[in-house]
């Protein structure tokens, strides 16, 4: 028993992880249809944004946010402005074929770019509470662990509180359910989108921290688009809970998998339930049928 | 108010509209009838911004229009309420009415303009909380126009309101909008297949077929007309 609640538990923290990584992915895809893969890369390098300010402004991880995420924000506005803007006019079939390319080349800039500069070292941030852990119920959880979970709670819970209690929320979800009447309703479209991207690419700070937390090395950059892919099919379009269950689902199936057939098949393991739910749930968990 | 002058609204290679010319005055309300395909839609589309005239002007109380994005075209006081209502399915009602007030002076009179969709179509006040995805035709047809109402618009277009609904539905919901132009002086424009419904309601009305205007005048007139009669009523 003891021993299933600390696979569970293991799950539950790495599920957080995993909604937090797909959050941006999620809401950029959901409003525009952009299938922006680079999402990984600009996780890992968040990751290093919060590693020099621990390093060299000693900076606590979890307070180096504030500087992180709207710097993020500002380089999500610079990378939509520049690169990604120019096929919004596109029908959706388009957008989703050319906004692959584009991120897909980013994806390899910015983790070859990242390897270069950086070398392939892998880094951590420790702080004084790296490592220690508490233990309830017979089950040993890592301070890291629950503060990650907090974390992405929060998160989520501010991204729900902006989409349903703001103005500016509630036209980002009309326009991702039907841009041309959102437009008849007064709504700059341009700019929701816009705001959109950036705000996707700030929120690749949080699941930054965490990894920062964890080891990185420029190479996460594909495992985390892989993750963020995984459960976004997971959660389906447009579903914000569907993020969260989906991160955790994707948690826990992996837990299990470890525990039943060992570490060697646990990125096999997500892959297969992303083929499951594609062939029997393509709306995934939350999404609406479309 | 609304004057639309030889414009010409092609998708891509395909010519839909052809110099038309129409206009609408302060306070009326004004039917732009024909059979499917006739152009109707893509009218109003144009005048709303979502597409551009090839050629001519649309001027809003003497404001160019067909140059503006389809967000400042509600700005300077049009609200489309669109063909087959185009509504934001998974929020609510109440939602959809706020995003229909979404403008920064709307956004001043919401309760105001609230009370006055709940005056109209009471059942709205009921479904408040309901997706506007699970509520039945007419009903989201009244949404649909609450929806343009919240804009506060001197001109309405109402976008062939009568698809998919029962014919008593349709009645009452031009009744309602007769009213809405009566007593708060909403100019309104109606495109519509049901020839007959709109000429009935409508002060002046166009016809237009494949894309050109053919006919023009006061509503009882086109209506009483052999070749409306013939054309469009089946009678004669």
């Amino acid at each position: 028993m003891a021993l299933f609640l600390q696979i569970l538990s293991y799950g539950v923290i790495n599920g957080a992880l995993y909604g937090l990584v797909a959050l941006g992915l999620s809401l950029v895809f959901g409003v525009m249809n952009y299938l922006n893969v680079a999402h990984g890369a600009l996780i890992m390098l968040a990751s290093y944004a919060v590693f020099w300010a621990c390093y060299y402004l000693k900076f606590d991880p979890f307070v180096s946010m504030i500087l992180v995420a709207p710097t993020f924000f500002v380089i999500g506005w610079i990378l939509f402005q520049g690169l990604f803007q120019r096929i919004l006019r596109f029908e959706e079939g388009e957008k989703i074929k050319n906004s692959l390319l584009i991120s897909f080349g980013i994806l390899l800039i910015f983790s070859n770019a990242a390897t270069m500069l950086w070398t392939a070292d892998e880094r951590a941030v420790t702080t004084d509470y790296t490592g220690k852990v508490i233990e309830l119920l017979g089950v040993r959880i890592p301070y890291i662990g629950i503060a990650s979970v907090v974390l992405a709670i929060i998160v989520i819970v501010a991204v729900h509180f902006f989409l349903t209690r703001t103005y500016f929320g509630k036209a980002i979800r009309a326009v991702s359910q039907d841009n041309e009447a959102a437009g008849w309703m007064g709504i700059n479209t341009k700019m929701v989108c816009l705001v959109s991207f950036a705000l996707g690419v700030a929120l690749a700070t949080f699941p930054g921290v965490v990894i920062a937390l964890q080891t990185f090395n420029p190479i996460v950059s594909f495992d985390l688009t892989n993750k963020a892919l995984i459960v976004l099919v997971l959660a389906g379009v447009g579903s914000l809970k569907g993020v969260l269950f989906g991160g955790l689902l994707l948690g826990a199936v992996e837990a299990v998998s470890v525990f039943l057939v060992g570490s060697a098949y646990r990125e096999v393991v997500g892959l297969l339930l992303f083929v499951f739910v594609l062939m029997f749930r393509p709306q995934g968990l939350g999404g609406r049928k479309s | 108010m609304l004057e639309v002058h030889d414009v010409d609204v092609a998708y891509g290679d395909i010519q839909a509209l052809w110099g038309v010319s129409l206009n609408v005055q302060k306070g009326e309300m004004v039917a732009l009838v024909g059979s499917n395909g006739a152009g109707k839609s893509t009218l109003l589309r144009t005048v709303s911004g979502a597409q551009k005239p090839r050629k001519g002007t649309i001027t809003v109380e003497g404001i160019r229009a067909d140059t503006a994005d389809a967000h400042k075209v509600v700005d300077l006081g049009v609200a489309l309420v669109p063909e087959g209502r185009r509504l934001f399915r998974d929020m609510t009602v109440l939602e959809n009415l706020e995003m229909g007030g979404y403008i920064g002076r709307a956004r001043k009179l919401k309760e105001d303009k609230l009370e006055w969709v709940y005056q109209m179509f009471p059942i709205l006040k009921q479904r408040l909380n309901q997706l506007a995805g699970t509520l039945s035709g007419g009903e989201q047809q009244m949404l649909a126009i609450g929806r343009g109402l919240m804009s506060d618009p001197k001109l309405l277009l109402v976008d062939e309101l009568s698809l998919g609904l029962a014919p008593i539905i349709v009645k009452n919901i031009y009744k309602t909008l007769k009213e809405i132009n009566r007593s708060r002086n909403v100019t309104i424009l109606v495109v519509e297949q049901n020839v007959r419904l709109a000429l009935e309601v409508a002060d002046r009305g166009y016809v237009i077929e494949n894309g050109r205007i053919t006919m023009e005048g006061k509503g009882q007139d086109l209506l009483a007309s052999d070749e409306i009669k013939s054309a469009y009523l089946a009678i004669g």
